[in-house]
């Protein structure tokens, strides 16, 4: 038990932050917090599919899928939105299945550029028929998520600190179930394969199942996140989930590091703080590629690991200087 | 530093001899230095300074400053009988609708701004909704933008693509000999209105138009095959839509090389001194587009509202050598006309300069009195029309050939033209 | 019609040429170094705006330029293997992201340095090649660039197939442990390696500056399309590349001509999935690689 309560007093310490965060913001850091939250959801969903060794280059457009048929299906059919999210989630576990039987026939590199090619080919067809997915300028006049009323107070959504709690709450119960995946058996298995794919195969292992189930798990929260940016944003558009986001995705995942949980969502908070809000606020705003490009450069020569390697350093430094101190004995607990 | 930096060789220079960092923030900085202080009117620029849309920001925010720096020098504008200054405050929105609105957040919320003006586009849906709720005034260079939900939205310089039917019915009028004609734009929000646009319009002028518009995509780089292809059916006139100069330079090449003889009509020829070069001075001779360089003597006729449009162009070029286009001076003529509604009303407020722009109907567009029109079209009267220049190539220079009126064309054939917007599927109650 | 199949061809053949060009130096990367050059489209970039500088700004012959641009872009290959590349060898994913980040360096250097808009590079000779049947020609720049692709691709081949230093990229790029047994420096085949592929990119980019704009991003579309080409061919075989660049720019360039270009675009994309779900090593690819 003792190991337990400094887990539980650093997650309420995490939770009363997040709650307190968004009124310490500016107006438009707010929008920037909006969409780093939505993009936690993407990087943490991007991992589980990493965890069997496959990357993929279609994430974003899965992302895509949902925002796209949560918005056509609420716009078109009237389906109230909170339902329509959790249906164009499904679509994208869908096509995600539905593409798993031609992608995974490859591996490695074939998968990273099949990914890719699938997802362009589905994005090019947003792009080409206008009817029903609005062509190059995509969807206009989405649905926005409905306001909500508890007692005296409506809660309404187009505004952005109460959509940072809403994305908040469903990202946070999206990140449970992810958490929850990679820790079954399943998500051992998924490991198996990645280091010993053969091996796994011999001790009748399906590989095909395992990484189908990967890529449609990791597909429906994609989707997930794709569905709140377009009930917030009320538009979308094919350039939106083009190869450009997807490259950023990337960088996060990458620079952030895959081997923890918390690698990706490390990397997407540290280069949006610094790409949205420190480049912007020195005011060098035509030159901010050069410097994330810098930045991306710098950080995989001489942090490889990635941003999560540091967590245990720092985490070992604390704990060295707390001993030194000698007499706090509570110390970690009280910083988290 | 300023003066330096302007100097777009010099800035080259110092940049490729290592000062990058340095050099890559006094250039950005610019803006922020050259404005006045003090007691100022801020105006919020929305648009992409970076990426691939960067071209129909950047160089518009460059004619702001000009813009400003002249304003502010002779005193400023005059609200209330009180002189204030004028500053731009940028936001890169990377042409991205979720950049757009923390951009949107910010220019209005943190900088105060007054006025915000933007490129439109994919980035204005989330900006409208922003602008509904706080009252703010934001311009667009695309009227597609418009629909009955965005009344505080105007589209007060160009109004894309309703002012290509001068240039045909000029065609028509001129040379009665041209009976057939092919088009090609690329597949986009510019490219496919400006299609209606054209057909209406050489279908008003008795000209036939011989095979279905060919639409090619963003990321095409070879054209060869898209003017083979136009070629292939002998038209009289070659039409290349509302293309970006990246795609008419190459598409003016290739109907070069591939041996047309025919006309052609444009919306633009940005640089078209280099399609001269690339091509030659009788290829180009005769080319009709609507875009007029500003050293143009017809422009000092006294129905033109743009401010100095000689000495502006001159200033322009520079300061900026190479980067004169039609956002180059599409932005300040917006500002010439959100300064005139200020005076008049007397405040910066924005429902109020709103208000004095609209009264009687009419205001001061760049290319003279105007009507704000629209309602059939876009379903709110948020758009400035009046009338619109022909620009022909003549002797390897752009021309002015005439002025000619939207509003009376539309008079004669609006039926046509909502035909065709509708068949486009480009009319405002399509446009979800 | 007849002319416009045969107009049609000439178009694809040219089409054909550079991708090979920029194709074939992105397998090459990859066969010896092991590398996705994510940044191949960026040194193409740069080969164009060394044409821009030396011959339209300096006012250097046009050849002279391309060569120019040629040996600079490979200078800049030769500077990521060291700098890049080199450090990052036991990284799978590491060279990938490397390159990211200098295409996002390279792109935005380009733009504070030579400003958002396209530049303009006119062709040393305008004119057009006919080749005796009426509405059938060639610009000759593009004549150019076909020439070019093959007289380099016939002397990377026989440099490949006689000389020793071929020899020893080819066995690096079979099995670089091998190889590196065998007494092969890595470091100098990956140098090789990299120079030549990087070399490849530059003057396909300094030959076409006149024909296509020569703007920052004008990487962007090209990267994608040479992935494709060197996914049908097979990672990892030239052979492949060659064959897929003249495959996938006859369907694009047919399509483009008689349908429309996103149509196109989707067809290049369709075939590429169907080769590889028929064979998930394309063409010519012998084993699963990366």
């Amino acid at each position: 038990m003792p190991n337990r309560l400094p887990l539980l007093l650093g997650a309420a310490a995490l939770a009363v932050a997040l709650i307190l965060l968004p009124h310490q913001l500016s107006f438009s850091q707010q929008e920037v917090l909006v969409f780093l939250v939505i993009n936690v959801l993407v990087v943490a969903s991007y991992r589980l599919l990493t965890l069997t060794g496959e990357w993929s280059l279609g994430h974003v457009v899965m992302v895509g899928v949902g925002a796209y048929a949560s918005a056509l299906i609420s716009k078109q059919f009237g389906v109230w939105v909170p339902l329509s999210m959790v249906l164009g989630a499904a679509v994208a576990g869908v096509v995600a299945f539905i593409l798993s039987f031609p992608l995974f026939r490859m591996k490695g590199f074939y998968f990273l550029i099949g990914s890719f090619a699938a997802g362009e080919v589905i994005r090019l067809c947003w792009k080409k028929f206008r009817y029903p997915f609005g062509g190059p300028k995509g969807l206009k006049s989405i649905p926005g998520f409905p306001d909500i009323t508890i007692g005296e107070t409506t809660f309404a959504f187009w505004n952005a600190v109460n959509f940072y709690y809403l994305a908040l709450i469903v990202v946070a119960v999206a990140l449970v179930f992810l958490y929850r995946i990679e820790k079954s058996r399943l998500g051992l298995t998924f490991h198996a394969l990645h280091w010993q794919d053969k091996l796994a195969e011999s001790v009748g292992v399906n590989a095909w199942r395992m990484r189908m189930t990967a890529f449609v798990a990791a597909s429906f929260f994609a989707g997930l996140a794709g569905a709140l940016q377009a009930h917030y944003l009320t538009t979308i558009n094919p350039t939106m989930f083009d190869v450009e986001p997807m490259v950023y995705v990337l960088i996060w995942v990458i620079v952030g590091g895959t081997a923890t949980f918390y690698g990706p969502i490390l990397g997407v908070v540290i280069l949006t703080v610094i790409n949205e809000i420190v480049l912007r606020e020195l005011g060098v705003d035509q030159a901010r590629p050069l410097f994330l490009g810098a930045i991306l450069i710098l950080s995989i020569l001489f942090l490889p690991k990635g941003l999560e390697s540091l967590v245990p350093k720092i985490g070992g430094l604390w704990k060295r200087r707390n001993k030194d101190d000698g007499n706090s004995p509570g110390g970690e607990t009280e910083k988290a | 530093m300023s003066e330096l930096f302007y100097k777009k060789g010099l800035n080259r220079r110092r940049f490729l001899q290592g000062t990058a960092v340095g050099a890559a923030m006094a250039a950005t900085s610019v803006p922020r230095k050259t404005f006045a202080q003090g007691e100022s009117v801020k105006i919020g620029f929305l648009a992409p300074l970076t990426g691939e849309v960067a071209a129909w920001g950047l160089p518009g925010l460059y004619g702001c400053e000009i813009w400003a720096e002249w304003v502010n020098a002779a005193g400023g504008i005059d609200i209330g009988g009180e002189k204030r200054m004028v500053e731009f405050v940028s936001y890169d929105n990377e042409y991205d609708p979720s950049k757009a609105r923390a951009g949107a957040q910010k220019l209005i919320n943190e900088d105060n701004v007054k006025f915000i003006m933007m490129l439109g586009g994919d980035t204005m849906p989330p900006v409208v909704d922003i602008s509904n709720r706080s009252g703010m005034l934001v311009s667009t260079l695309l009227p597609s933008d418009l629909t009955p939900d965005t009344p505080n939205l105007i589209a007060p310089c160009e109004v894309h693509p309703i002012y290509n039917v001068t240039g045909v019915e000029w065609l028509a009028e001129n040379h009665p000999d041209v009976k057939t004609a092919v088009i090609c734009a690329q597949d986009d929000a510019l490219g496919r209105p400006s299609v209606a646009t054209y057909l209406a319009a050489f279908e008003a002028a008795g000209i036939e138009v011989i095979s279905d518009p060919l639409f090619f995509d963003y990321s095409t780089t070879d054209f060869a095959p898209v003017m083979t292809s136009l070629m292939s059916n002998n038209p009289d006139v070659i039409c290349l839509d509302t293309s970006y100069a990246d795609f008419v330079h190459p598409l003016m090449e290739q109907a070069y090389l591939q041996g047309y003889e025919g006309k052609i009509i444009s919306c633009t020829a940005d640089f078209y001194e280099q399609i001269i070069e690339k091509t030659s001075q009788e290829f180009v001779e005769g080319m009709i587009f609507q875009f007029p360089d500003f050293d143009d003597e017809a422009l000092n006729q006294s129905q033109v509202n743009f401010q100095n449009p000689n000495d502006f162009y001159a200033e322009y070029a520079k300061r900026w050598p190479g980067e004169w286009g039609a956002v180059s001076w599409e932005y300040a003529s917006i500002m010439d006309l959100w300064r005139a509604g200020a005076e008049k009303a007397g405040s910066v407020e924005p429902q109020d300069v709103l208000a004095a722009m609209k009264e009687g109907g009419t205001g001061l567009h760049a290319f003279g009195e105007a009507q704000w029109w629209g309602e059939d079209l876009f379903g709110i009267n948020n758009a400035l029309v009046g009338d619109w220049p022909v620009v022909v190539i003549e002797g390897g220079k752009a021309k002015i050939k005439e002025f000619k009126s939207i509003p009376a064309w539309w008079d004669k054939h609006g039926d046509i033209l909502v035909k065709h917007m509708d068949a486009m599927g480009e009319m405002y109650y399509q446009r979800t | 019609m007849l002319e416009l199949l045969l107009q049609t061809g000439v178009n694809a053949v040219y089409a054909a040429s550079y991708m090979a060009l920029i194709a074939v130096g992105l397998v090459l990367i990859f066969g010896v170094m092991g590398v996705i050059n994510f940044a191949h489209g960026e040194l193409y970039m740069l080969g164009a705006y060394s044409v821009f500088f030396f011959y339209v700004e300096q006012g250097l012959n046009f050849f002279l330029a391309v060569a120019i641009g040629m040996v600079f872009v490979g200078a800049v290959g030769l500077l990521m293997e060291r700098a890049l590349f080199r450090p990052l060898r036991d990284n799978p994913l590491g060279g990938l992201i490397a390159s990211i980040g200098l295409l996002l360096c390279l792109q935005s250097a380009v733009t504070l340095g030579f400003g958002v808009r396209s530049k303009n590079v006119n062709p040393p000779i305008q004119k057009a090649v006919g080749f005796g049947i009426d509405g059938v020609s060639v610009p000759l720049q593009r004549l150019y660039v076909v020439i070019a692709a093959v007289a380099l691709l016939v002397a990377l081949w026989l440099f490949l197939k006689r000389s020793r230093f071929g020899w020893a990229l080819r066995a690096t790029a079979q099995d670089s442990e091998a190889a590196a047994l065998q007494g092969i420096s890595l470091n100098q085949t990956s140098r090789i390696a990299m120079f030549i592929g990087a070399g490849l990119a530059g003057v396909a980019g300094a030959l076409t500056a006149p024909i296509v704009p020569t703007e920052p991003l004008m990487g962007h579309g090209v990267i994608v399309t040479a992935f494709i080409i060197i996914i049908v061919g097979g990672i990892g075989s030239l052979e492949g590349a060659v064959v897929a660049a003249v495959l996938y720019a006859f369907v694009h360039t047919f399509v483009t001509t008689f349908f429309d270009g996103t149509v196109a675009d989707i067809t290049g994309l369709l075939l590429m999935l169907i080769v590889l779900v028929i064979k998930p090593t394309g063409l010519f690819g012998t084993k699963e690689r990366a």
